[in-house]
């Protein structure tokens, strides 16, 4: 079976009174697709949030490979393979769509200190960068700038960057915002693929994506988790429809 | 041999490859005018002017190295000028009169000494607090240059600073106050200084600041010590400063707390405005306009000041990107 790669103790966050996350404990496995749902103001992406040292624990640890992260910088957890995408695209809009990506595997492979060679010369990270553009099938718009991508393929280029970190454990912040079916096919193709390699937690709106491609999946409700299980498990809790009740994301829970 | 290497590239690179003969070109072009000037000029004013250029010039590259290449704006840059002008002045008065060349690198160490922990308060914030802060220490600085007047001799200047011969390794080259000499010690300074900021903007280093100045949160999360490549590239810009303030006071003799007047940050800032920043050649060409413009007007009318205000604001809204900008949309193969 596989092993735990990250867990949370009662981690909880507060924004001024009003607890965002209360008393979270989670245990995400090694090699499969974790799903995190939840109606909106759950605290989905706050529990990421906290999880990628974006924001702060008021309370609670998180351990990553049995080690205590919750102190450390963010820098630190990336290149310890804690790697995440942004709800709200978060890539860098001037740089070329290769440069996007070579950046990320350099700052992961190293050699930033390298003041006077090119930046070609880290043959390693050229050679990974391709192998990452041509797997995420951006090769036709490598060249061009990101800012003049369409909002599909600068999703992707959100996944790309985070795989261009090697990571262990893949946090994917709603990858599918925003896109056409035919794109929300294929991200989540890769997403599936991306979960026979590494832990993946996906947090997604998209109910049929989850359903389809978790192995698992947590309900978050007013920051706390009510329900964990298989897909099965999760479509059948009842306290789980409850939450939903009344929101837009509830029925296509019921119809599965 | 080199046609049928040619033939077979697609036909964007081979645009890029003609697009960077033209700019090898046009930069030899630009280094053997400078070169030449010295001997064509009538006089000797405009070989002060054109030295002047070339030292504010440096200033306004490392400018750009901090705004157009690592996004933070700093409204004080002068103060590093300052500084090294200063530092490497007051070294030549007191320790060391005989030899420049110790004045200058004790000047430049002193400059990012004192960059180092105004840099660790800085690189904590970005954005517009960054930019507070530049003005904040830079005026610090210039109360100490302007009120420490046992050291720096207050609103007064820096007088009587030596001008020692320049040597090469025991053997004469200028003869002290030679400004013949000097220009040409300027000019091989900042050469090899645009050089080598050029290659380090081009490498690794220059990859990791872009991606800083294009998205600080994304850079963090690809793994990137932010603090610590905004301190570098912050250390690298005062440096450069520095550097430009120990020929500042090579060459005038005399520096006054005038240098790291708020005004003259703001007049650093416009050169690379002008020049076009994230170019670094740029600001040369935007320093040149800045210094000639301020110095045509001047002998017109005193309010140049007001004069230079106006052709700015005009040349921001009707060319943006500056000169380099300018430059950028007049090469561009069509169709890109």
């Amino acid at each position: 079976m596989s092993t735990t790669i990250l867990s949370t103790r009662d981690l909880s966050r507060y924004f001024g009174g009003v607890a965002a996350l209360n008393l979270v404990t989670l245990d995400i496995m090694d090699k499969q697709v974790h799903s995190i749902i939840g109606p909106n103001g759950a605290g989905k992406t706050t529990l990421i949030n906290v999880i990628t040292g974006q924001l702060e624990a008021s309370g609670g640890k998180v351990f990553y490979q049995d080690k205590d992260i919750t102190k450390r910088p963010v820098h630190d957890r990336v290149k310890m393979g804690l790697c995440r995408t942004f709800q709200i695209t978060s890539i860098f809009m001037g740089l070329s769509v290769r440069e996007n990506i070579r950046i990320a595997k350099q700052a992961q492979a190293g050699g930033s200190l390298r003041v006077f060679s090119r930046r070609d010369s880290l043959q390693e990270v050229s050679k990974a960068t391709e192998e990452i553009i041509s797997r995420v099938g951006l090769e036709d718009v490598a060249d061009q700038p990101a800012k003049n991508l369409a909002h599909g393929d600068q999703r992707v280029l959100e996944v790309a960057i985070a795989l261009a970190g090697n990571p262990k454990l893949v946090l994917l912040d709603e990858p599918a915002a925003g896109m056409s079916p035919t794109e929300t096919d294929q991200v989540s193709e890769l997403i599936k693929s991306l979960g026979r390699e590494m832990a993946v937690v996906l947090v997604e709106h998209d109910m049929e994506v989850v359903m389809t491609i978790s192995d698992r999946v947590t309900v978050l409700h007013q920051g706390g988790i009510i329900a964990d299980g298989s897909t099965q498990e999760i479509s059948e809790n009842e306290e789980v429809k409850r939450a939903y009740l009344g929101t837009e994301n509830w029925a296509p829970l019921i119809e599965l | 041999m080199n046609n049928i290497h040619t033939a077979a590239m697609p036909a964007p690179a081979l645009k890029r490859m003609r697009a960077s003969k033209l700019n090898l070109l046009l930069f030899l072009t630009g280094v053997t005018v400078v070169a030449i000037l010295p001997l064509i000029l009538p006089n000797k004013f405009y070989l002060r002017l054109t030295n002047e250029i070339m030292i504010y010039g440096l200033l306004a590259m490392s400018l750009d190295l901090l705004l157009g290449y690592t996004g933070l704006l700093s409204f004080m840059h002068n103060a590093y000028l300052g500084i090294g002008a200063y530092a490497t002045g007051i070294l030549l008065i007191h320790v060391f009169p005989e030899s420049l060349w110790l004045a200058i690198i004790g000047g430049v160490l002193i400059t990012v000494l004192i960059s180092a922990p105004v840099g660790w308060v800085q690189v904590r914030t970005g954005g517009l607090a960054f930019a507070l802060l530049t003005v904040a220490f830079g005026m610090m600085f210039y109360t100490v240059g302007w009120k420490w007047y046992s050291l720096t001799g207050g609103d007064d200047g820096l007088m009587g600073v030596p001008q020692p011969d320049i040597t090469f390794f025991g053997i004469k080259i200028v003869s002290s106050g030679d400004s013949f000499g000097i220009y040409y010690f300027t000019l091989i300074i900042v050469l090899g200084l645009f050089l080598l900021t050029w290659r380090v903007v081009h490498s690794p280093l220059g990859a990791v600041l872009e991606a800083i100045r294009e998205n600080e949160q994304r850079a963090a999360f690809i793994g990137i010590n932010v603090r610590l490549y905004k301190l570098i590239g912050w250390m690298m810009a005062c440096g450069l400063a520095g550097v430009a303030g120990s020929i500042y006071i090579l060459y005038r003799g005399y520096t006054g707390p005038g240098v790291m007047s708020a005004f003259a940050g703001a007049g650093v800032l416009m050169m690379v405005l002008l020049g076009g920043m994230g170019s670094l050649w740029g600001p040369f060409l935007g320093a040149a306009v800045f210094i000639f413009m301020q110095d045509y007007i001047s002998t017109m009318t005193e309010h140049w000041e007001f004069f230079v205000g106006l052709v700015v604001i005009l040349l921001v809204l009707f060319m943006p990107g500056g000169l380099a900008g300018f430059y950028g949309i007049m090469t561009k193969p069509r169709g890109e």
